[in-house]
């Protein structure tokens, strides 16, 4: 009865949506700020290679949370 | 006649329902943002607003589940719908003036089935969409939220605790421009759409519109500007709460918190599921805070805040089924509606000065 009323499908995948998305989204904007910190760091310490490749990571990681960002509002309007 | 005026005041209800949702929900939007200084109050809420009004035409998912999956289309009448948005702007406004962030959704929904089961009895109500689309998630939702929100600032925890302070803090304060106006436009593509499923289904009742329809262009554009004038408006006294008074949060929190609650609205939204974004929002705000230490969140507040859930959809219900009462005493026909409709505007503009005097009760959020 419970089974055929819940929408167990479209259930699962929302929760795994979100937590891909939510988990996912935060943590590489973590990764980008840490970027941002380490290539202020290694700069200050004059590691120029260390520096620029903390920075690229950093960048990476921004990239892809404004593709997830924009994934999802696509997603959103070809419903 | 006597049916286009009712149609007139179910619209001019809802719409009006759509304005107290999106003042009833400011908090849930702007909160975390204006609480860790990443933004100002005006701008926030300005940037809120504005996005509220496009994300309300993102998807109708959540307005066809309104619309045709809570009660049965067939036999409502767009007295009953009057009477379900009665029911659900009173209990907004009651919330609303003790400082209780409850769900404006599940008002709308409680109303609506109260009014109906009032007016018709339970056969009026699909049970099935009840339960499945509304009942389970709003249980499920929350709770994702308060997971994701977890995980999430654990991780970002670990991978930014070694830098300096300044630059981390900056950082998700950018972030949570991003986050927060992503949450606004979770928001207003799942809260709007309630307002276009109930003026849908008026319009239904009425026979307007056959029973299969989508909303109108012109209902999606109403309810877009309503949510977004009501989300200007502003509710400060929710903002308060939901912003300082669950946790006092740091920026990563914020970020986290409005990232989660994006995140579960969205997918929500996508699949049709119209869950209440206030429980969405302080689940990720519980979340963000109980990870970095449980004694962090004031769960007094917290716990005041899901008494105020649990009641809303039977204390909705019980309004809007008294509201179809009322309208019955004086017959049939537009009069009872438009008495009605008089007694709630005398009360809001009574509850309004009240406020205005600061006569409110604040503490009885429990802090």
């Amino acid at each position: 009865m419970i089974a055929t009323i819940v929408h167990t499908d479209e259930l699962l995948q929302t929760i795994a949506a979100s937590l891909i998305a939510g988990i996912g989204v935060t943590f590489l904007f973590s990764v980008g700020i840490w970027g941002a910190g380490q290539f202020t760091e290694l700069g200050r310490g004059e590691r120029p290679v260390a520096a620029t490749a903390a920075a690229l990571v950093g960048v990476l990681a921004l990239l892809c949370v404004a593709g997830a960002v924009i994934t999802g509002i696509i997603v959103m309007t070809h419903k | 006649m006597s049916s286009d005026v009712i149609l007139f005041l179910v619209i001019a209800t809802a719409l009006a329902f759509d304005f107290t949702n999106g003042f009833h929900d400011t908090a849930n939007v702007v909160a975390t943002s204006i609480s860790t200084g990443a933004a100002r109050p005006q701008v926030a809420i300005g940037f809120a607003s504005l996005l509220n009004f496009v994300g309300a035409f993102i998807s109708i998912s959540v307005a066809a589940t309104v619309a045709k999956d809570v009660v049965d289309a067939e036999v409502i009448t767009p007295t009953i719908v009057f009477a379900g948005l009665i029911g659900a702007i009173a209990w907004n406004l009651i919330t609303w003036y003790f400082g209780l962030p409850s769900s404006s959704s599940h008002a709308l929904i409680g109303g609506v089935v109260g009014s109906a089961v009032a007016a018709v009895g339970f056969d009026a109500v699909i049970a099935e969409g009840v339960i499945g689309k509304v009942l389970i998630p709003a249980v499920v939702a929350p709770i994702l939220a308060f997971l994701v929100a977890g995980i999430a600032i654990g991780l970002s925890y670990r991978v930014v605790g070694k830098q300096r302070p300044g630059i981390v803090s900056r950082g998700y304060r950018y972030g949570q421009i991003v986050s927060g106006g992503l949450l606004a436009l979770a928001h207003g593509t799942n809260d709007a759409q309630k307002t276009m499923g109930i003026i849908t289904l008026a319009l239904i009742a009425n026979g307007t519109l056959g029973a299969e329809s989508d909303p109108p262009f012109w209902v999606i554009a109403s309810s877009a500007t309503a949510i977004a004038l009501g989300t200007y408006s502003g509710g400060w006294r929710i903002i308060k709460t939901t912003g300082t008074r669950i946790i006092k949060m740091d920026a990563a929190q914020g970020f986290s918190a409005q990232g989660a609650g994006a995140a579960v609205i969205l997918a929500s939204t996508h699949f049709g599921f119209p869950l209440s974004t206030t429980h969405v929002i302080n689940g990720g705000v519980m979340g963000s805070g109980a990870a970095k230490r449980l004694s962090a969140v004031r769960w007094g507040v917290a716990g005041n805040i899901m008494v105020a859930w649990l009641l809303t959809l039977p204390a909705a219900a019980a309004i809007g089924a008294l509201t179809y009462g009322v309208t019955r005493i004086v017959g049939t026909g537009a009069l009872g509606p438009m008495l009605v409709t008089l007694m709630a505007l005398s009360l809001v503009v009574t509850a309004f000065a009240r406020r205005a005097k600061g006569g409110a009760p604040v503490e009885a959020t429990g802090t």
